[in-house]
């Protein structure tokens, strides 16, 4: 055993580790600067792992996004739903707030659409919507076939007894998965809209009025009663389309009760803490659906 | 003393045919974190060449003035870089933090990420005390050793390339984000794909100059 050199080893590693430690002990007096203290915290939750996952090159970056407003507080990857309310509540409840958005359906066609042709191919919406543009006459409507209840990663979504997909609020996170599987989700047919948002206009069609009536007994004629009956200037024919300005919209049903179509649902997480996605839940969509689809049965036999 | 030619031709082993990522596999964390985007890949690659150069000018000194005369290196060298390494990094941070928010911006946030980065390690160790990967050994003195210069010379060298593989990677992986890829292989199987063939092309230059 030779003792000098372990001496010296000691030695070596003690002083060079005492000289830097002192180096850096002065410098971090010498060069602190001042920071937003929440930039802090939002690191101190995160992982630290730097692993890159959210886009940015540091955790420490995405804290000073997070903070900035940027990135939104679930970004991280790595640490999942934990971090996330962690950060939520460094933050704030804005940030908490701003991803509360669910998914809702822009259609009431289901079996009140008209087919186009007879689709026996694969039950996907995706390889339907390929086929000629889809079975349906309308190019804005729902398929059917449930590429969005397959999708959801929350079991959020099923499709009711018209073929529609509806949305379990309870459950929805709002995460747009949905919405990226749906093929018609670009021109949103599925959107997601502010979690407390009271009605939805189950209509997305933007062609003539008359071309889409042909295609669809359910679909907006912009006929304009909803916009006349509001009484909150929340609802307009837009692009021959009722559009509902969420900003503006307080639930009182008003729109609800003159359509004439039927096309426009009670909806949303708001109130009494009530889940609502309209079909099913004693709007009038049901009543209509009830003699439609009685209607159809007959026509059929 | 070594000539020009010798300094380029180590230059040019360290940068394109011994190069660090896709020849000899080191300091992939960076390779697939940070290539995601252009923008952020430049910002990482020149604060690897900023920090392998100022990392292996210490290790240098502190091989050369500390660790060979006491006769402690060969075994003690690994800890001691590490040390050294990470603490001078940390240091260059909280200066440029101060000193130049503007350069911090653009670099300083790539710093903590390779403070104690395998890829640094490895070359600013290689400069101190060569031996562990094949160099051009030509050009070392009888004891195998590199003068301060060479050193600086090998590790832009290696820094350099690390910073050419990194960026052409991501302007690859912004490209195939674009391409029609397969649900299956989105994201990182595609991307993994993409290292092994680009590392091919790198495995290709092996032996050029007799490198």
């Amino acid at each position: 055993m030779d003792l000098m050199l372990i001496l010296k080893a000691v030695g070596a590693l003690a002083v060079i580790g005492v000289a830097t430690s002192a180096v850096l002990a002065v410098a971090a007096k010498r060069f602190y600067v001042e920071v937003d203290p929440r930039i802090e915290a939002v690191l101190a939750a995160l992982p630290g792992s730097n692993c890159g996952a959210c886009g940015n090159p540091s955790c420490f970056m995405s804290a000073e996004r997070m903070v900035a407003g940027d990135l939104a507080p679930n970004a991280c990857v790595a640490g999942g739903q934990t971090v996330a309310d962690a950060v939520a509540l460094i933050l704030g409840a804005d940030a908490c707030e701003a991803v509360a958005v669910v998914s809702a359906r822009h259609c009431g066609g289901g079996d009140r659409a008209v087919r186009a042709y007879e689709y026996a191919g694969v039950r996907s919406c995706a390889a339907a919507a390929r086929l000629a543009g889809g079975p349906l006459l309308c190019s804005a409507g729902c398929i059917g076939f449930g590429d969005c209840v397959r999708a959801c990663p929350f079991d959020a979504m099923h499709l009711n007894e018209r073929g529609l997909p509806v949305v379990d609020l309870e459950k929805c996170t709002g995460c747009g998965v949905c919405v990226k599987e749906c093929p018609r989700g670009q021109i949103s047919l599925l959107e997601l809209v502010p979690e407390m948002a009271p009605v939805v206009v189950r209509c997305n069609a933007h062609d003539k009025v008359k071309a889409r009536k042909q295609g669809c007994s359910a679909c907006c004629i912009a006929c304009k009663k909803c916009e006349r009956a509001c009484p909150s200037d929340a609802i307009h024919v837009i692009d021959m389309l009722a559009v509902v300005d969420y900003d503006k919209c307080t639930g009182c049903g008003a729109c609800v009760e003159v359509c004439p179509q039927n096309c426009i649902d009670l909806f949303g997480r708001g109130g009494d803490a009530v889940a609502l996605d309209g079909v099913g839940h004693g709007t009038g969509d049901t009543a209509a659906q009830e003699t439609d689809v009685a209607g159809v049965a007959g026509a059929g036999a | 003393m070594s000539s020009v030619s010798q300094l380029a031709l180590l230059f040019v082993g360290a940068a394109l045919i011994n190069n660090i990522l896709l020849t000899r596999f080191i300091g992939l964390c960076p390779f697939f974190g940070v290539s995601s985007n252009m923008e952020t890949s430049i910002g990482m690659s020149l604060s690897v060449i900023f920090v392998m150069v100022m990392s292996s000018t210490a290790t240098w000194v502190v091989w050369e003035f500390v660790l060979a005369p006491l006769g402690v290196g060969e075994f003690l060298y690994i800890p001691a870089f590490i040390l050294i390494i990470a603490s001078l990094v940390q240091f260059v941070e909280m200066y440029l933090r101060k000193a130049s928010p503007v350069l911090y911006r653009a670099m300083g946030i790539y710093l903590p990420l390779i403070t104690t980065n395998c890829a640094v390690l490895a070359t600013a160790t290689e400069a101190a005390k060569p031996g562990f990967f094949k160099m051009n050994l030509a050009i070392t003195n009888s004891a195998g050793a590199l003068s301060l210069g060479e050193a600086l010379v090998y590790t832009l060298g290696v820094s350099v390339g690390f910073g050419f593989a990194l960026v052409t990677f991501a302007a690859l992986r912004e490209r195939l984000e674009l391409a029609p890829v397969s649900r299956l292989m989105k994201g990182a199987p595609i991307a993994f794909i993409t290292a092994g063939l680009l590392s091919l092309a790198y495995v290709g230059m092996s032996g050029w100059f007799g490198l």
